[in-house]
């Protein structure tokens, strides 16, 4: 049952990191010299979605 | 091999109960806990750190060597990227509080990643204080700036009806809580679920070169040789961890100079 609901979380983690991606990889295109700033917000982006997943990943095996 | 396998899952219940923080003495609510000892040896290795930056820096202002040279490219970092990029022009007034919390954040999250040792933020008291810490200052910064009545009542935007704004001054005040849970809640979640995932691999390569040194068989030599890639694994794991105890580190300087920011910022 935990295992279950640690991988309904990472279904909803692995969107959103996707979404941030796809996004991150669109503007870079569009505008290549704003890369170093946007990779700082994908990070960011990613590491508040990452959260996410790791607090369920500790509530489920707590 | 399948029970290799069994032996691990036997095995996690210990693994996790490892990461738990025990009590030298004392108990764990009131006491001097590993995690606290851990902590404290996080904080003298920072300051140990820092005074040989000084003493290096003594009579001159360019620095010399890797270390001098990497310890102010760190601090250069938070400044730029962190203090004037969030907060504009006030920030040379929370620079020192905010490079402090960066610097023990980093530094107990770089302590767990020493084999044998552990994070000193591996434990929801520590970062929870830090979280305290961070969120007091932000409340205290935008108090001195706004008074204490017009702090509070700048939680809700201005120039809302009022009805709606008393729905979205209750809603800022709860969201202003959270944070303090989030910010908290986060660093621990990621040095926690980090260690475990270190700890199962290690484990891992253990249990499946055990059958083979036991025994030298051609079925035992397979499963030694999976032990590789779970070393492999473990190594790779381990490299994320050291960029993700770094980037812990500065999400955590980042969020509070945000929140900073939004406790200075007038009008919405």
């Amino acid at each position: 049952m935990n295992v279950i609901g640690y991988g309904l979380c990472v279904i909803g983690a692995a969107l959103g990191i996707a979404i941030a991606a796809q996004g991150v990889a669109n503007s870079m295109a569009r505008q290549p010299e704003v890369e170093g700033r946007l990779f700082t917000l994908f990070i960011l982006a990613s590491a508040f979605i990452e959260a996410l997943c790791l607090i369920g990943f500790v509530v489920s095996i707590m | 091999m399948g029970d290799a396998f069994q032996q691990v899952s036997d095995s996690m219940g210990e693994l996790i109960e490892s990461f738990f923080t025990t009590p030298i003495f004392g108990d764990a609510t009131v006491g001097f806990t590993i995690t606290t000892f851990y902590f404290l040896l996080a904080c003298l290795i920072m300051l140990a750190v820092i005074f040989a930056y000084k003493r290096k820096m003594e009579g001159t202002l360019v620095p010399h060597g890797v270390f001098a040279n990497g310890v102010e490219y760190l601090i250069e970092y938070i400044r730029d990227d962190v203090c004037k990029g969030t907060l504009g022009d006030t920030w040379k007034q929370h620079f020192p509080f905010l490079a402090t919390v960066f610097l023990v954040v980093m530094f107990g999250n770089y302590v767990g990643m020493l084999p044998t040792w552990k994070a000193g933020t591996g434990t929801t008291g520590v970062t929870g204080a830090l979280a305290l810490m961070s969120f007091i200052y932000f409340i205290y910064v935008g108090m001195r700036k706004k008074g204490v009545f017009g702090y509070i009542k700048s939680l809700a935007p201005a120039g809302l009806a009022a009805p709606i704004a008393a729905v979205v001054w209750v809603i800022e005040l709860f969201s202003t809580f959270l944070r303090l849970i989030t910010l908290a809640v986060r660093l621990f979640c990621n040095m926690f679920a980090g260690h475990v995932v270190m700890g199962v691999f290690a484990i891992m390569t253990t249990t499946f070169v055990q059958p083979m040194l036991m025994q030298f068989t051609l079925e035992n030599m397979g499963t030694g040789a999976m032990s590789i890639l779970w070393m492999a694994l473990l190594i790779l794991i381990y490299v994320v961890e050291l960029l993700v105890a770094f980037i812990q580190a500065y999400i955590f300087t980042l969020l509070s100079a945000v929140y900073v920011q939004l406790a200075e910022a007038e009008g919405h």
